[in-house]
């Protein structure tokens, strides 16, 4: 007998990438200020615009999976919705709902690391 | 069911029961935070009075060192595993978790490490270093003695034992639980416990890969943390914080999850917003891994980077709230009664949400530029802690009381212990804040009395003994003889999870028969099911075999895969584990030879656990679970949980190699050109070759596994798959002892040896496993369609292989880019 | 109840907190006033905060269920849970930044470099004729934006002056900058924030704070050798020398150039001794050389407690006269 792997349905990948998505844009905002502020040590101008097309590329990428998410929820709200049936869709629905919550926080998160790229102009 | 009837007698140690070994782990656990409890009470003794000298300086630094050691390491991680090992396998109506030996074997590891490390005291032996243990003053045996390597290799082997446990709590709550049990309907609990193990899994590693240059440094003179060397204090503070800020959550995140458990029971209603709380859980789960600077804001990094993890130290406030107000909106939804439990929570949420509070503060860079180090971190850090931690748990202790020993606590007692610790710890901390403000830093074992600090110390201690009443009021209810009352109803609280169909009294089996889930609620909204269980009309209610037998489900809808026999009792686990920690401890002392010795035993006892585990050919090849349910009894690769443990097992190996690897990058980032001018990096051909030879033992393996069919193709492939691994390393090893580099005159040289090293220990250990699977083969354990254990060895050579390809790219071809040949 | 509890401290520390000379709330630097303007709005706040969150535990235990509970429960979740912490954290980002930022950019009119040892500080003055050596006490310019670099040589101690300002860790390899600022004159106590071993919790400095002339005035004083009075005193600078203090400090002006220890060329104009640790006066000095270690566990310094008391009243007179 075959059951479907974790991978093939997808609806796992949806809730792991939203915060993926932040830790890879903040480690690489990290790293691109500590290189820079370790070599150059002067304006961060060009540091900071990097961060800011990341910061862009990151909301993009969430907001396609949130509208993923969002489709397999059925939609943005539906309140008192609570996915508890035994059945795959109600299985489909709580992982989109998560996903689709996951990615409004952590469109949130990476917002706020990038403010402080716009607020410094030197190391 | 009579296999799972533990051992009498004195043999009742080799016991692999969850309902047992929880009990112990629980016990010791709560032991040892008796014994950090009294260091704390040593601790306000000492400040009560200004210029005390009541505690030597020497023996107050081993005291501080040693109450927060204990605390973190001893109490408040393992609560959560022993906590998790008793309830989860009942929680998912399977009898055990997947591999109880491991976690007797976790047991043991941790009783011994802890013992260990707490015992060093009577000896005037603890660390003194404080409990982060920040080079380069841990670093240098002649300022810290010998209790910083109790402290570096004795929790190392305890976090060996940890993420052990996390690992099985991770394969339990994947692929044990009962069918039906989709991924929607699992309990709030286990969705904790998931994400903390799978925390625990990227947290720890980086601590072990610190913990390992440290220790090279003490040891050997290594150049890892001498910035006379290359080194640099620095990255000892990141690979600790790295760890040690996710930890934070890794305590506070399980025990809200008791909370979230206990509240349904409690206020009769389903948890309002359950999808928000999973939301939470895994919100938390990722940002707390982007707080670790938060720790560093004083140590002059730029004001943008600091900005950086300000930013995610206030962002993780927004799931820890969306947490609390679920649970809030549940009280409001629901009809609580007022009982110890509940008050245990409701003091929680009051002391949490202040510490939350403070958190938020301390997390403005400017505002921590004041704060950190001083007793305002202190009293905030206990804030958080108790309230988020101790609290829960407490509460947790008197819900779950009846469980475990089929009697209740008493309620006159419950309450007295609640006001003493609720209204000790608020006269113990609150004032701490002040104290701060004042500017008392942390630390410190005597102070002055014209600091003015004298007033507010004294009051903190007098809290502090009414703090330690409540306590012991507590502890005294819990111990004290029952025997006399009748036992506890089955569920005492109406609560709706599955561990509360039981039997009372307490069978070793733990749920008589495993039944299909179709809600969240089950004991409420499927009426009549602990009736059916009771009465074993569910699954698997005898085992024909006398087999100690669960069933794995698959991991989204928990659709039946197959029945998996697990072993039961031996000593063999306790002897790994005794082994294991005689060669941490010996190496402590430097005794090499005794410490190899040790080695060699562990490895022996290892094999023979695994050889004599459930894992052979079953006596049929299917099992009929009751109700026409039929399924294997064996299974391989990635359905089985063996291949998700060595998955998730290599997933937190890797991150200990991402820790070394994080050290390289950080070295290159410091000093510009890395490798230093003047040193040659290895020649990249003959890493090449190297790792050629290691990718071509992986690739016999692979063609060993494609060829089981086969079986003498196999076996010479297994068999011969260790030449080119040994080659391959000695090839390595070669290249950088002919760039002539030398561990201890640059972190550069002490870094591709490490890397080297760590690679090298790998390929041993797969080595091993490729002779093991040989001998499985060769002993006719094996065949073409049960071969388990050969295809984890293939993930295991699979992970290794990457490890060593990125070693490779690191160490040959990474000097090349970046520009740092001489 | 803890409310009050708060307040009654609150009023009753702060009182102790603006005079102390180690408290954050003592105004006496520019950079702790723009810590001390964050920290009042904070503490309101989260008092605030705190209220409310369990003013609503409470009606949401008390109240009788009703039908519309699990919509406002799921209304609250999002706008108490999730929105108004986003709201408030935002703004303390923000905030936080902005208050960074302006402590980051003030120019200097002064460089000074403090080398913590264990367990004392080195204080070495920038000034157009050279370097100005002392140790334990550093002197400041009222009104004037100070640069301080923070090095040390063993393990890391952190600098930390909470009158004044925040504080800032010494980590070996590395130079860190902070810049003071103070506003008051007086003397503030200063100490050593991170665990740097034994005598940690003994490491301790003063800032006084002067009149910019007053400071440059004393700044000359500090350049010269010891004053010839002292120097006159045979006897005690002889001791001092045979004694074996010279191979640990340094008086300029005689044979004494120990680099070990802190230079002690013009100890007697100094508050205290010990690294902040007692008040300069005969009989604490007296009892510093003779009971070091029982003053101060760790010590580096040795005792000297079988010195005839003829020598010690010698070595202590000259001591104090080295002003």
């Amino acid at each position: 007998m075959r059951y479907p792997r974790i991978i093939d349905d997808g609806s796992v990948w949806i809730v792991i990438v939203p915060p993926l998505i932040w830790a890879l844009h903040f480690l690489a905002a990290y790293w691109i200020a500590a290189v820079w502020c370790a070599r150059e040590a002067g304006s961060l101008t060009p540091a900071a615009w990097s961060i800011i097309v990341l910061t862009i590329l990151a909301l993009v990428a969430i907001s396609l999976i949130g509208r993923v998410a969002a489709v397999r929820y059925g939609g943005f709200t539906r309140p008192g919705r609570e996915s508890a049936g035994d059945t795959q869709a109600d299985r489909r629905q709580f992982l989109g709902h998560v996903a689709l919550l996951l990615c409004v926080l952590n469109a949130a998160a990476v917002m706020m690391t990038a403010i402080p790229s716009v607020m410094f102009g030197r190391c | 069911m009579a296999a799972w009837q533990p051992p009498a007698g004195w043999r009742r140690i080799s016991a692999v029961n969850n309902s047992l070994i929880g009990k112990w782990y629980l016990l010791t656990a709560f032991a040892f935070f008796g014994f950090a409890g009294v260091l704390a009470l040593l601790i306000r003794t000492q400040l009560a009075v200004p210029d005390n000298d009541f505690l030597s300086m020497r023996f107050y630094n081993q005291v501080f060192t040693l109450h927060g050691t204990a605390m973190m390491f001893l109490f408040a991680i393992p609560i959560f595993e022993a906590v998790a090992i008793l309830i989860l396998p009942e929680m998912l109506g399977a009898r055990d978790l997947p591999f109880p030996r491991l976690s007797a074997f976790g047991f043991w590891c941790f009783a011994i490490g802890g013992v260990f490390v707490c015992g060093s005291i009577l000896f005037d032996a603890a660390p003194d270093g404080g409990w982060f243990m920040y080079p380069p003053l841990s670093s240098d045996p002649g300022q810290t003695g010998i209790g910083t390597d109790i402290w570096l290799l004795g929790l190392s082997f305890i976090e060996v034992a940890s993420i052990a446990a996390a690992i099985e709590l991770i394969v339990g709550v994947l692929k044990c639980r009962p069918p039906g049990m989709r991924i929607n309907l699992m309990p709030l609990y286990c969705w904790y416990v998931l994400v903390v193990a799978g925390m625990i899994l990227f947290a720890f590693p980086p601590l072990i890969a610190g913990d390992l240059l440290l220790e090279m440094e003490r040891a050997f003179g290594w150049a890892f943390f001498d910035a006379d060397r290359g080194g640099d204090p620095l990255l000892w503070q990141h690979l600790f914080w790295i760890f040690g800020h996710p930890e934070v959550y890794i305590i506070f995140l399980p025990s809200i999850a008791l909370i979230a458990t206990m509240l349904p029971a409690l206020s009769r209603a389903p948890v309002v917003g359950h999808s928000w709380v999973v939301l939470s859980a895994i919100g938390v789960a990722f940002l707390s891994f982007g707080l670790w600077v938060h720790h560093m804001f004083t140590t002059g990094l730029p004001d943008i980077s600091l900005g950086f993890f300000s930013a995610a130290s206030e962002a993780v406030a927004i799931p820890t709230g969306i947490q609390i107000f679920c649970l809030l909106a549940t009280l409001l939804v629901g009809r609580a009664k007022l009982s110890v439990p509940l008050l245990f929570a409701g003091g929680a949420l009051a002391v949490f949400v202040f510490g939350g509070l403070t958190g938020v503060m301390v997390a403005v860079v400017p505002f921590d530029y004041q704060a950190h180090d001083s007793y305002f971190v202190v009293a905030h850090l206990h804030y958080t802690l108790i309230g988020g931690m101790l609290f829960p748990v407490f509460a947790a202790v008197c819900y779950w009381y009846p469980f475990v020993t089929d009697r209740v606590l008493s309620e006159r007692l419950g309450r007295w212990s609640f006001w003493l610790i609720f209204a000790g710890f608020n006269i113990t901390f609150l004032p701490m804040h002040w104290t701060g403000i004042l500017g008392m830093p942390r630390r410190v074992w005597t102070y002055a009395e014209e600091m003015g600090w004298h007033g507010l110390n004294l009051t903190s201690t007098i809290g502090s003994y009414i703090l330690a009443a409540g306590i012991a009021v507590l502890a005294f209810d819990v111990l004290r003889p029952k025997g006399r009352q009748s036992p506890a109803p089955a569920d005492p609280w109406g609560a709706p999870t599955l561990e509360w169909a039981r039997e009372v009294p307490r069978r070793p089996w733990g749920i008589r028969s495993v039944p299909v889930i179709s809600s969240r609620y089950p004991l409420w909204q499927q009426p009549g099911l602990a009736n059916e269980v009771l009465r074993g009309e569910w699954f698997l209610s005898d085992s024909p075999d006398a087999d100690r037998e669960m069933i794995v489900t698959d991991i989204l809808d928990a659709r039946p895969m197959f029945v998996q026999r697990v072993p039961g009792p031996g000593f063999v686990t306790i002897l790994a584990a005794a082994s294991l920690g005689a060669v941490f401890i010996l190496a402590t002392f430097h005794l090499w030879l005794a410490a190899v010795l040790a080695g060699a035993v562990f490895l022996v006892a290892t094999l023979r656990w695994l050889w004599t585990g459930a894992g052979g050919l079953p006596s049929a090849p299917t099992r009929d679970c009751g109700r026409g349910l039929v399924l294997p009894l064996y299974a391989s690769g990635n359905g089985s949980v063996g291949w998700w443990a060595m998955f998730i097992t290599m997933i937190g190996d890797s991150t200990a190699f991402a820790g070394l690897v994080f050290a390289y990058v950080f070295f290159w980032t410091l000093h510009g050109s890395f490798p230093p001018p003047g040193t040659a990096p290895p020649a990249a051909v003959t890493l090449w070759l190297g790792t050629a030879l290691l990718a071509g033992s992986w690739g016999m393996l692979v063609a060993a596994s494609a060829a089981m069919s086969r079986r003498v193709v196999a076996l010479c492939c297994c068999a011969l798959a260790p030449l080119p691994a040994g080659a391959g390393v000695a090839v390595l090893a070669g290249a950088a002892w002919s760039a002539g580099l030398d561990p201890t005159r640059h972190a550069y040289d002490a870094t591709v040896w490490v890397l080297t090293l760590w690679i090298g220990a790998h390929v041993a250990g797969g080595i091993v496993m490729q002779l093991y699977s040989w001998a499985r083969l060769l002993a006719r354990h094996m065949d073409a369609d049960h071969d388990a254990e050969l295809r984890n060895t293939v993930l295991y050579w699979n992970f290794l292989i990457v490890q060593a390809a990125a070693t490779f790219a690191l160490i040959g071809l990474f000097p090349l880019v970046s520009g740092g040949v001489p | 109840m803890r409310m009050p509890k708060h307040i009654w401290l609150a009023l009753v520390g702060g009182l102790a907190g603006c005079d102390g000379r180690h408290s954050w709330l003592a105004g006496a630097g520019a950079e702790a006033r723009l810590i001390e303007d964050l920290f009042w709005p904070f503490l309101i706040g989260a008092v605030a905060i705190w209220t409310a969150v369990m003013v609503f535990a409470v009606i949401a235990f008390r109240r009788r269920p009703k039908g519309s509970d699990e919509r406002i429960g799921r209304a609250i979740i999002l706008w108490g849970g999730g929105v108004l912490p986003a709201v408030v954290v935002a703004a303390l980002l923000i905030t936080g930044l902005l208050t960074l930022r302006a402590m980051a950019s003030r120019p200097s009119a002064l460089t000074v470099h403090v080398d913590a040892e264990q367990w004392w500080w080195r204080v070495i003055y920038e000034t157009p004729d050279g370097k100005v050596f002392s140790a334990n006490e550093i002197r400041l310019p009222l009104g004037k934006t100070t640069l301080l670099m923070l090095t040390s040589d063993d393990v890391i101690h952190s600098f930390w002056a909470p009158a004044l300002g925040g504080k800032l860790d010494m980590i070996p390899g590395r130079t860190n900058r902070m810049t003071l600022t103070p506003v008051r004159t007086g003397r503030w106590g200063g100490l050593c924030a991170e665990f740097c071993g034994a005598a940690h919790a003994q490491m301790r400095f003063e800032v006084v704070v002067m009149e910019p002339d007053a400071f440059r005035d004393w700044l000359v004083a500090e350049s010269e050798p010891a004053a010839p009075s002292a120097l006159r005193m045979e006897r005690g600078l002889s001791l001092f020398l045979d004694e074996g203090c010279a191979a640990c400090h340094t008086v300029r002006g005689t044979q004494a150039n120990g680099r070990v220890g802190p230079d002690l060329t013009h100890l007697a104009a100094r508050g205290r001794i010990g690294a902040g640790l007692l008040a300069l006066s005969d009989a604490n000095l007296r009892r510093w050389i003779t009971h070091t270690t029982d003053v101060k566990p760790g010590v580096r310094m040795p005792s000297y407690p079988a010195m005839p008391p003829d020598d010690l009243d010698q070595i202590t007179q000259f001591l104090m006269a080295l002003e």
